[in-house]
This record gives structure tokens, sequence and C-alpha cells, in this order.
């Protein structure tokens, strides 16, 4: 397990913030440590990750695609199996109890791929707290359907259009408003970024994946596994692959981040690797950040919305200069060939964000020993990224199903405008 | 020169550097300085300025496209400094422009450039602390943050690290909206002079000639900054800089 040292890891993480959220996160700090060092705490994560997640989540052979690549065997840890189907759950369930124990009302979370805030949404719902999501205007084009349930959910989503559009800047705009509303406000942040405690935290409620991996490689393989495979966008699927094995020399860890369209600045997001990115200090920590020489950080591109982020976990960023995680990407194109690869020869459908890492896996294995075992974790599922599929592998039967669903939608729309008594008496049903 | 403890108030107004455009900061600045102004902020625009509101974060994205930058700072700051002597500029920035620098040469450059202070919100006091020896000796003043939420110890602390003013943040958030400077406020300064005999700059959310009379008699300096720059984007520098002198004489009149 990590722990930091003062919110350091290595050169990188500490606590970079305006004065004014400096109390919430000492506090936060406080909180964390004394619940850390609490088995009773952990029990009652995991209980509640069972109840309401469905943890543990399986561990899955592929044995069909694995036959087909004809390197090392393949597994999948089905994070997207979870509860609001992807990894991010665990996280905001164990914040939630923070939040519980410290008594406030309001949480706030920001959001690219939509999945934390779906799974922020949902926990707000289920402990009747109130809920606004930051999102990149861009991002809420590309996930809408998360966004559609998040608003269901009975959260306040709220498109950020200014910047890049997407993570950074709904992160920078969570900060504002946690800075305007910490004496009644949790900010469940969504990843392993952000000003101390925030890294550690998180990591801390995503290893149960590395947990549960373990025990289960150890019973379904009767080993460890050689490698464990994530992809990378803020970090916390990969830490939480991870954790448990950073003792391990035996076990490789690999993180996939987003090559994009190509190596040219603004075209993808790689942090981890060359020099494309350098320390920088920004949204309240230091890190591996895509920028210019001025300190601005830059504009990235990503086919999965949950990897397009400028910056990167310090706990990863550390690791890797350490040599203790080996760091690769994956292109858009490479990608989609991987998601494809996983649904016709598993019947497994895929969030992009893990594709990556279904990518970079693929790769890996072909290169090792059929006697050897590759962990891929499944972060999320692919429901999600139905549009986005469709735009990447445009067929015409899907434009004349949309043509048509356009056409339904407007017929409906003004069926209610002439008949508004429907909608009012759905919701006092409700 | 920044002002002396117990003077009359005095304000403070702001520059982004590229907005509306790195032509028209230079007579945006002499339409303040005509205007009354003796304290500028020099803002570097940057990417992701956390602690800023709306009105800023836009003029931060248009200052970068139109060229604003650390080293487009300096060179303005190296103009006007020698042009109004009688100024004091402070530049505002975030970490990462200064970290990407050098912070050491970064602070050199800021002295060399005839700017009295730093303002950096998201650097803290003791992330700051080993390099304040070398910010006193190149005269580059620390201006440091305290908020409603600071605990009275951290005060002390980050009154002890600041020199020239200490910024006082009138209320939680960010800049840009308005502020109730009622009794809780008072108790508030109150408390902040405990631990310090530095001039007291309030900021964040400044925005009405009622806001500079609550604060006449209680601070030294008001932060009128977002307010200029939200006319300065309607209106354009010169009617802008007209309605500064229109603040800067209602303080007088009053």
């Amino acid at each position: 397990m990590i722990s930091s040292e003062q919110g350091l890891f290595g050169e990188f993480g500490g606590r970079y913030v305006p004065e004014i959220l400096r109390p919430a996160l000492c506090q936060l700090e406080d909180i964390y440590q004394q619940l850390r060092s609490d088995e009773n705490f952990w029990q009652e994560y995991l209980q509640l990750t069972q109840e309401f997640s469905g943890r543990p989540t399986p561990l899955t052979p592929l044995p069909r695609l694995s036959e087909s690549l004809g390197g090392a065997k393949i597994w999948l840890k089905r994070e997207d199996l979870n509860h609001s189907g992807a990894h991010k759950i665990n996280n905001v369930l164990g914040q939630a109890l923070l939040v519980k124990r410290m008594g406030k009302q309001r949480i706030i979370a920001e959001t690219g791929a939509g999945q934390h805030g779906l799974a922020t949404a949902i926990i707000a719902a289920r402990m009747g707290l109130q809920a606004t999501i930051y999102m990149g205007s861009e991002d809420v084009e590309r996930q809408y359907s998360n966004v559609f349930w998040m608003r269901q959910l009975g959260a306040e989503v709220v498109p950020v259009s200014h910047g890049s559009c997407t993570l950074k800047d709904a992160l920078d705009e969570a900060l504002r408003d946690w800075a305007a509303s910490v004496d009644d406000t949790h900010y469940v942040l969504g990843t392993a970024c952000g000003p101390a405690p925030f890294p550690e935290l998180v990591t801390y409620f995503q290893r149960v994946i590395s947990q549960e991996i373990r025990a289960q490689a150890k019973h379904q393989i009767g080993a460890l596994p050689n490698a464990v495979v994530a992809c990378v966008g803020g970090g916390s699927n990969a830490l939480g692959a991870f954790c448990d094995f950073l003792d391990e020399p035996s076990v490789r860890l690999l993180g996939v981040e987003a090559g994009g369209r190509s190596q040219q600045p603004g075209q993808h997001s790689i942090r981890l690797q060359g020099d494309l990115a350098s320390p920088g200090i920004a949204q309240g920590y230091k890190t591996l950040f895509l920028q210019n020489r001025d300190g601005q950080l830059g504009e990235t591109h990503s086919i999965a919305a949950g990897l397009d982020y400028v910056g990167v976990s310090p706990v990863l960023a550390d690791l890797v200069a350490r040599g203790r995680v080996d760091a690769t990407s994956a292109t858009d194109s490479e990608v989609t060939h991987a998601f494809q690869l996983l649904m016709r020869y598993e019947g497994i459908i895929p969030a992009l964000e893990s594709s990556h890492a279904l990518a970079g896996g693929f790769a890996l294995a072909k290169k090792m020993q059929p006697h050897e075992h590759v962990v891929i974790n499944l972060s999320g599922r692919g429901d999600k990224d139905i549009f986005n599929i469709a735009q990447a592998l445009p067929q015409q039967e899907w434009l004349d199903f949309l043509k048509r669903e356009v056409t339904r939608t407007e017929q409906r729309l003004r069926e209610s405008a002439n008949n508004p008594n429907r909608e009012e008496q759905y919701v006092s049903n409700v | 020169m920044f002002p002396t403890s117990n003077e009359s108030l005095k304000v403070m107004s702001h520059c982004v550097v590229g907005f509306p455009s790195l032509e028209e900061n230079e007579h945006a600045i002499d339409g303040l300085v005509a205007a009354g102004i003796r304290l500028i902020e020099l803002q570097v625009p940057f990417s992701d300025p956390v602690a800023d509101g709306p009105v800023l974060v836009n003029a931060c994205v248009k200052a970068l496209a139109r060229g604003g930058s650390f080293e487009a700072t300096l060179a303005l700051a190296r103009k006007v400094s020698r042009r109004h002597p009688e100024v004091t500029f402070v530049l505002m920035s975030y970490l990462n422009p200064i970290y990407q620098y050098g912070i050491p040469a970064a602070i050199d450059e800021i002295a060399n450039a005839g700017i009295e202070g730093i303002i950096v919100p998201d650097w803290p006091v003791e992330a700051m602390r080993p390099h304040l020896p070398h910010m006193e000796k190149r005269g580059v003043a620390p201006i440091l943050m305290v908020t409603p939420n600071t605990a009275s110890t951290r005060i002390a602390e980050i009154a002890s690290a600041s020199r020239g003013m200490l910024y006082v943040v009138s209320r939680m958030g960010v800049t840009g909206s308005s502020t109730h400077w009622g009794e809780e406020f008072q108790i508030y300064i109150a408390r902040v002079k405990k631990h310090t005999n530095l001039p007291l700059a309030v900021g964040f959310g400044v925005r009405t000639r009622e806001d500079l009379q609550a604060l006449r008699g209680r601070v030294e300096v008001a932060a009128f900054c977002s307010q200029y720059i939200e006319w300065q984007a309607e209106l354009g520098s010169e009617r802008a800089a007209e309605r500064m002198a229109q603040v800067v004489q209602s303080i007088h009149a009053a």
C-alpha cells in the first residue's frame, strides 16, 4: 500500500492550493489518517461495496482471444461489472463514508467520461445528498448518455465551456466551487490526482481491485500473474490494479496512455513516456503535465474522454520515475481494433478507456510465453460509448436509426407540448 | 512604495497581460495612472487559474491567445515601471509559469523589471519559505493571502513571511462576486490585525463605491480588479479608466 511523506511521492504531489482550500484539505487529511488505520472502517467499506456495487468483481479468462493471439494467457479483472459500470464507484463509496463522518450535505465532482459523475450522482441519490457535477462541454457532447442519467438521478450537471472544455477545466471549476462552499460541501475528486490527500486517498479506496486480483489469481491461476495492465487517464484504476503488487518485483506493471491521433501537441494524452510532458505545478499538485515552456497547460486528445487529461497521478509519475511501473500508449485506431477483438472473441463490450489497456495488454501478451498470465483491468463497460463507437465505425444503418429516433423524439415533444398534464402526472407519480 | 499602516484607503487595480491585447495593456495602464491609481497588479495569464472567477478566467483565455505570458509580463513591466515611477507594480501569477522559468531566475527578472511585489495564490507559505531570503535580497515583496477560514496561528505564520502588504481575502470563494461587510467582517479584520502591523489589502468582492466606503478607515488597500476588467471588456480601456477615476474620487469626496 502506498503512503506519502507529507503528501509527496518522490518529487511529485504536495498541496499547492489557494489558502481558502487548505482547512478543508487538512480536515480531510485528519479524517483519512484516522480511518486508514481503522480496520473496522475498511470492513464497513468492503461491506458497502459488496452490498451496493456487487464486489468482488470476477477475474475472467479469455481463452479464445488468448489462443488467437498466441502468447500469454489473458485474464480480465471485471471492474465493468460494478454498479454504475466502472471502477469509479469504489472511490465514490469510500468518500461517501467520509462525507457521512464529516456531516456535510452537498457533494461536488468533476468528470470526464461521466463515469465518476454518474457514480457520484448515484451515491448522492442513495444518501440523500445534493450533488453538482462539473463536466467539460466537449465531454458533455461525447458522453451524453451519462449526462442524461446523472440528471435523472437528481444531480445538477454544469457544462464548463471555457479553456479546452474537457476534464482539466471541469477540475478547475470544481475547485472554484469548493473554495466558495467548503463549509457544507465535500469535493469527491474522481482520480488519484489533485492536492494531498486526494492521490493517496483515492488509491486507498481503489486498492480493493488489486487485493481481489491477488486472491483470485492465486485461486484461479495458482500463482501471481506475470503482468498487470491498466489504462492511465488520471491513474485511479491503474493504481488500484497495481497497488498490492508494488512489492512483488516478479509482477510487471504496465500503464497504457492515450496515444490519440499522433504525438503532435494536442493530439494525444501521453505524460509518462519520453519528454512529451514535464514536471509542473497546477491544479493543486506537482506532477508531469503536458505544457508549454511558459507553464501553460496544453490541449489533449483521446478517443476516450476519460483519458483526455493533461496531468497524471503524482503516485504514478513517481512509480514510473523509479522504474517500478512501465508505460506505453495506444493510438485511437489501435484502441478501436482492440475493442472489436474483445467483442468478437469474448462477447464483452469494453469502455474505450479500458480498450487502451486491452490494446497494450494484447501487444504485451503476444510477446510472452503460453505458460505466463496477463491480467488486464477492464475498468469500465462500453455502453456509454455507443455514440462514439458508431462514429468511429460509421454505418448507414446507424445513421438511418438516428434519423428515425429524431423524428420520434420530435413527435413526442410536440405531443407533450399539446398535453402538458401528461408530464406533470408523471412527475407527481414519482 | 507600498502604503504604510493606517494610511487612508488606496485603490489597487489590475491588468491581465495580453487582455484585451498586449498593445492596449500599456494604454490601459496609462489610463489607470491618470485616474489616480498608484497600485497595479500585472496578472500573468494562466491556463488554469483556480482562484479566479469567470471574468478573470475569460480574460486569461483571451490573453493567452493574444500572446500573454510570463515573458510578456516582464516586458510590459519594464516599460510601465520606468514610465510611471510613482506607481507600485505587483506581479500576480499562478506558480507554474514562475516554476517553469526557474524560481530564482524569475525573482531576479521580476526585480529587474521594476516590480515590487508578487501575489501567487497557489504558492503556500511552506513551499515559498526557502525562496524568501532571495526575495528579500532582491526587494521583491511576497504578498501572501489570508482567508476567513485561516486559523489564527497560521495567520501569524503567513503574516510573518509577508512583506509590503498582507492580502486579506474578504470571503469564501473566487474573485469577482459581491461581499457583505458586516460585523463578521469587522471581527475578521480585527483578528488579522492582532497578528500583523502590515498594511492590509482587501480583495475578492470589491465592486462598488459602497464597498470602498465600507473599507475606508478599516484597511489600507482595496483591490478593485474583476469589476475593472469587466468594464474594460464591455466598455474599452478608456471608459473603464474614466470609471476608475470616479471610483478614486468617490473616496476623496466622501
